[in-house]
């Protein structure tokens, strides 16, 4: 999808538009297995928290507080590739 | 394309619609294509740089944004001199596996360093140049990524360039 396209949508509130686009990039070109990609992330990010380890909530506010909007969403998705990758089954390999 | 192609003519036109479906909107048609040059020159008298989409880059500098929804509109400079072991992938939307073993397959470093010294090829710019082609904007790939390459490759006096896709 272009980018106009997707500035497009998200003016006239097409949030399946979006939402179709993220799962198309996650999923490198496939609607299911990005749906799949975003369920994969989220396990992994509940796992680590499971036992209650310390966590450094000090260094994650101060991000939330002092960077921009645009850092912490590329943030996100970095974080996302990061999880799949922690998952073991990382499918980006290219192979479409 | 040849010189005899027509201009605007896609020499695939199916891909386009294929890709039309994955990412819709993401293709667009040039009517403005400019023509081929004509080589002014033999090969083995001429100056080659070598463009790629491959996402190629030195070990050590900073990875392409591959988690960017909209592509990353940088480049990199590799030296023509550079060893494969010396260069990394960062790409994650064309199968990389054969290219790890053997980075030749898609940038094809070496087979041009040793048509240099076979004397098939006069010589090779200083750089070489690399992006990823996973990009969402069209305008901006063409008027700030293309450019910026263009005039690079202008720059190290190139008479010849070579252009490979990923």
């Amino acid at each position: 999808m272009s980018l106009q396209y997707l500035k497009e949508a998200a003016a006239g509130g097409d949030t399946e538009t979006l939402i179709r686009y993220i799962r198309l990039h996650l999923g490198d070109g496939n609607d299911a297995v990005g749906r799949k990609e975003i369920d994969k992330a989220w396990i992994e990010a509940l796992k680590p928290l499971l036992d209650l380890p310390p966590v450094d909530r000090e260094f994650i506010h101060d991000t939330l507080r002092t960077k921009d909007p645009a850092t912490l969403a590329h943030l996100f998705f970095d974080l996302h590739f990061y999880l799949v990758q922690q998952s073991g089954e990382w499918i980006h390999d290219g192979n479409l | 394309m040849t010189a005899t192609s027509n201009v605007g003519q896609q020499l695939r036109p199916g891909l386009w619609e294929t890709i039309n479906e994955r990412y819709p909107g993401s293709m667009i048609t040039k009517r403005d294509s400019v023509p081929l040059a004509v080589p002014q020159m033999s090969l083995a008298t001429s100056r080659l740089a070598f463009v790629s989409s491959a996402g190629v880059q030195p070990k050590g500098t900073l990875p392409f944004d591959v988690v960017h929804p909209v592509g990353d509109y940088s480049f990199r400079r590799v030296p023509s001199d550079a060893r494969t072991e010396d260069l990394e992938i960062h790409q994650i939307k064309y199968p990389t596996s054969g290219a790890n073993r053997d980075l030749n397959v898609i940038f094809p470093i070496e087979r041009l360093q040793e048509l240099v010294t076979d004397g098939v090829i006069g010589a090779l710019t200083k750089d070489f140049f690399s992006f990823i082609g996973y990009n969402m904007d069209p305008e901006r790939l063409e008027q700030t990524l293309a450019e910026e390459i263009a005039q690079a490759v202008v720059d190290q006096r190139a008479d010849i360039v070579l252009l490979a896709p990923a």
